[in-house]
């Protein structure tokens, strides 16, 4: 209905006004990316954790000799180290992983092919902990490297924590950036506002002399800044899905291994539908209170 | 037209009472000093004196524009010094004021102009129509309903002008100059407007120039020159109608 949008202000024709909903359309479009990258970032840490935690990758070197064959990698150590890892009362599981599995995990970086396949390359042996605790975890060490001096135990639990403290940095910079958008929307709301309310002070007091309450006059101007908000809203997230679509597209084509396939969460979706309608309220919010008290200073 | 509703129920004392009453601009000269002055309800007075003698002002206090700079101004028998905006909105709501230079709102249409005070104080679109049509056929601008300002000759602004001011059954009426636009068969029906409202229970001011409104009309005169208000009496029978 028409009447509903009836405004006694010529609010609709202020550059200004305009200005609000294009800059409501990039905060969005940026909290969007934001939200998304903060989620992704969440997952993935959720990912590395689930799959790593409690686990040991030991290295047993091929022998130095340039002409050993790459047989000679499954060598009298990997036998040691094996019996010692699987007599160890804090280890679960210790498995070799066979050469063929080795060679698939380095095919992104090394390619495939006989001259690959001829490599001398390490014996990996994966093992499994009973408890994920980090005394555990030296104490295998030590028992190891009794055993076999040559073989180097990765611990997980150490390129996790660095990650996950880069996961965390993120998800704080998502959360800054988020708050700084805000922060500029209820400026650029504010200078909008106050643009608008200068340009109209002869509407504005012919309205009072009729009447007016400062509500009825902050109404108009709220109704108008929560337009502005949700289609400048609805405008940026327009931008973000097909920004979203290239960056997938994009992320598919790195080899499989490197990204893995993280579900992003309904909460995200709902995060991101709720955005032009939160921008709308924050935009109409600050009008109305801006309006208020500058109408306190009028007649 | 039945225009007056009941608004003041139980309020008996004068309409408008200035105590003492100064009024200054920023530009520091006293426009008047220790002006005082009560208009019963229900009164009908012309407001009368030289051009810059004070008529817009005492008007604008009234019209709750300015505040005195000493003295009281009670409306409706409430100091108005005392009242808080939303109340000064809600007394606002029941004067009806034409202004000199008319304050028409230029991006809205004749009908839209009309309809602000009925709109502001919240009242439902179907009576807003009704009234506001009713009232632009009775100021003979049933064919310009939807005419933007600009395009009105003087004297059409200033009967829409004047439609406003009375469209929400005002208690009391302030016209400025409201006939100065007009020819005097014109300014006899806008002036009739005024007598009906009267009539009704309005009370009603009229600055004016116009010496044949003043002959005509039976209603006494207030009087503003050199900063001093005198009453006077009804100058009728001076010119015959
Ligand atoms: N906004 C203002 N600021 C400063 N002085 C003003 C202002 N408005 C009016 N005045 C001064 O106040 C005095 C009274 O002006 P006012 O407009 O009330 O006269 P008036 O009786 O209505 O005149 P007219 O018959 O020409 O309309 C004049 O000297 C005028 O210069
Ligand atoms: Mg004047």
């Amino acid at each position: 209905m028409m009447l509903a949008f009836r405004s006694d202000l010529p609010l609709r024709k202020t550059a200004a006004g305009h200005f609000v909903q294009w800059l409501v359309m990039v905060l969005v479009f940026m909290a969007a990316l934001a939200a998304t990258v903060h989620a992704y970032t969440d997952g993935l840490l959720t990912h590395w954790n689930r799959s790593v935690v409690g686990t040991l990758t030991v290295q047993i070197p091929p022998p130095a000799a340039e002409n050993a064959t790459p047989a000679a990698s499954t060598s009298d150590a990997v036998t040691a180290a094996l019996g010692a890892l699987k007599t160890h009362p804090a280890v679960a599981t210790a498995n070799l992983i066979p050469r063929g599995k080795v060679l698939e995990l380095l095919e992104p970086w090394l390619g495939s092919g006989a001259a690959v396949s001829d490599l001398p390359l390490p014996a990996l042996i994966d093992v499994q902990l009973r408890d994920n605790d980090a005394s555990a975890a030296a104490a295998v060490g030590k028992a190891l490297s009794a055993a076999v001096p040559t073989a180097i135990v990765d611990d997980h639990r150490v390129w996790l924590s660095r990650l996950t403290n880069l996961a965390e940095g993120v998800g704080v910079v998502a959360l800054t950036l988020m708050a700084m958008i805000s922060g500029a929307l209820a400026l650029t709301v504010i200078f909008a506002t106050r643009a608008s309310l200068a340009e109209f002070v002869q509407v504005i007091e012919v309205l009072h002399l009729v009447g007016a309450k400062d509500d009825y006059i902050a109404g108009q101007f709220a109704r108008r800044a929560l337009s502005q908000g949700i289609i400048g809203g609805l405008c940026g997230l327009m931008l973000y899905v097909p920004t979203l679509g290239v960056i997938a597209w994009l992320g598919s084509r790195v080899e499989r291994g490197m990204l893995p396939d993280i579900t992003l969460p309904l909460t995200l979706w709902l995060t991101l539908a709720a955005l032009p309608f939160v921008a709308g309220l924050l935009a109409m919010a600050t009008a109305h209170m801006t309006v208020r008290r500058t109408l306190r200073t009028m007649m | 037209m039945a225009l007056i509703r009941k608004k003041n129920a139980g309020f008996t004392g004068d309409t408008v009472q200035l105590d003492g009453v100064a009024l200054r601009y920023d530009t520091g000269r006293d426009v008047f000093k220790a002006l005082t002055l009560n208009l019963p309800q229900k009164s009908f007075y012309f407001l009368t004196g030289p051009s810059g003698a004070g008529k817009t002002s005492l008007l604008s206090l009234l019209y709750l524009a300015m505040r005195p700079a000493e003295g009281t101004l009670r409306l409706f028998g409430e100091d108005v010094t005392l009242a808080s905006r939303t109340r000064l909105a809600e007394l606002r709501r029941k004067l009806g004021v034409v202004f000199q230079d008319f304050r028409l709102l230029d991006h809205l249409s004749a009908f839209d102009n009309v309809a602000l005070p009925l709109r502001v104080a919240g009242i439902g679109e179907a009576a807003v129509r009704r009234d506001v049509s009713e009232l632009l056929k009775w100021v003979g601008l049933a064919d310009l309903m939807d005419a933007r300002p600009a395009i009105l000759s003087g004297g059409q602004k200033q009967r829409v002008a004047i439609a406003r001011a009375v469209v929400n059954r005002p208690s009391l009426i302030l016209a400025d100059e409201p006939t100065g636009n007009v020819d005097d068969k014109i300014a006899v029906r806008l002036i009739q407007l005024f007598v009906e409202l009267h009539k009704l229970g309005s009370s009603v001011v009229v600055a004016t120039h116009n010496e044949s409104l003043t002959a005509r009309f039976p209603f006494p005169r207030l009087h503003l020159e050199n900063g001093t208000l005198s009453v006077l009496p009804p100058q009728v029978g001076a010119e015959t109608g």
